[in-house]
């Protein structure tokens, strides 16, 4: 179940680019809360804050509590967005939540027992189909991480979501198969050799004819 | 190496690269990723050489994706030849990569050989880089 966090926030007076800007410039990260039903909330937060959360992994499985003005919002982050380049938050959203809310809410799976997966041991490769895992669940019971166990995959074996032990209430949104989290790949190191040498012949190939070619456009 | 195994047409304007990344600025597949943070031309025999310096250097471990796909033809003119009589003759393929864009992105090895397999793979490049991982991995 996921610890709750107390982040403090700024209501936003004027909404828009020109008033988000500056609020970046000032070192905070402009945010809106929403949900329940009532008028969306403008704030800001402070950067170093919002990183330090951020950092900790499992940021939009956590629930939060924002202190704005005399008030609290228990919040869910539901999307943070990043700049391109510098990958520094731009704006985060976060959902009004109570305990009991149902929500949809991706988790991130943490793989374990490499060391007793034979597979992995004979040169294969751990091939991860899905970091997260989207799961319908209360608000207040939120699982902070999945635990896929490897131990005893073999080869072209794969681990799918039925092997994954999930939490009292929580189920995946896919529900009409037993999707896969991941497989264990065989080394694709001989292919690879191949492959290359393959290039190096078309290369050549490519560079004798162009040579013919512009031998012609001379004449 | 990487190239088109067809085109529309056989040579294409130079342009000019403007802006940040609009998408592709996100990591898809692995854990770690090689973002460019200049813009610049990314030839398919860079592409090549870095994906042979990452997979070298992580032995048989691990999986590597290449996010960028050369699909710009370059044309050059023979040398000694007089300018005028039309455009050259198709001679490599490139990518125009914008600042933001991942592109190769690693999995199934530790922090450690990735970044010392991204940095190999970085010196074969043209643009200038740095390593991202995935949140929980160290930072974004």
């Amino acid at each position: 179940m996921s610890d709750q966090q107390m982040i403090a926030a700024q209501v936003r007076e004027r909404a828009g680019k020109g008033a988000a800007r500056a609020a970046r410039r000032a070192g905070l990260v402009p945010a809106v809360i929403y949900g329940a039903k009532k008028d969306p909330t403008h704030v800001t937060i402070e950067r170093r804050r919002l990183q330090v959360e951020l950092a900790k992994g499992g940021f939009t499985s956590r629930l939060l509590d924002i202190a704005v003005g005399d008030g609290k919002e228990h919040v869910l982050p539901r999307e943070i967005h990043y700049h391109a380049v510098t990958d520094v938050p731009l704006h985060v959203d976060f959902l009004r939540v109570t305990d009991s809310t149902l929500i949809n809410v991706e988790v991130p799976v943490n793989f374990v027992g490499e060391e007793e997966c034979p597979g992995l041991k004979l040169g294969g490769v751990l091939n991860i189909v899905r970091h997260e895992v989207e799961l319908k669940c209360r608000a207040g019971a939120i699982p902070e991480i999945l635990t896929a166990n490897l131990a005893g995959l073999e080869i072209g074996d794969s681990l799918r979501i039925s092997a994954i032990e999930l939490p009292g209430g929580a189920r995946p949104i896919i529900t009409d198969r037993d999707f896969t989290i991941a497989t264990i790949a065989a080394p694709t190191v001989q292919v690879e050799v191949e492959a290359v040498d393959e290039d190096e012949e078309v290369e050549g190939a490519e560079g004798e004819a162009k040579e013919t070619e512009d031998e012609d456009g001379k004449a | 190496m990487l190239s088109p195994k067809r085109t529309k047409y056989r040579k294409a304007h130079k342009g000019r690269i403007h802006g940040i990344a609009k998408s592709g600025f996100t990591l898809a597949f692995g854990a770690f990723g090689l973002k460019a943070i200049g813009p610049g031309r990314v030839n398919a025999r860079e592409i090549e050489a870095a994906r042979r310096a990452i997979t070298r250097e992580m032995k048989r471990a691990g999986r590597v994706w290449i996010r960028i796909f050369p699909d710009v033809p370059v044309s050059k003119k023979p040398t000694e030849v007089r300018m005028g009589k039309g455009k050259g003759s198709p001679e490599f393929w490139m990518c125009r990569v914008k600042p933001g864009r991942i592109m190769f992105e690693v999995d199934g090895v530790p922090r450690a050989v990735a970044e010392h397999a991204f940095e190999l793979g970085a010196a074969k490049l043209s643009v200038p880089t740095k390593i991202v991982s995935r949140l929980g991995e160290g930072g974004h």
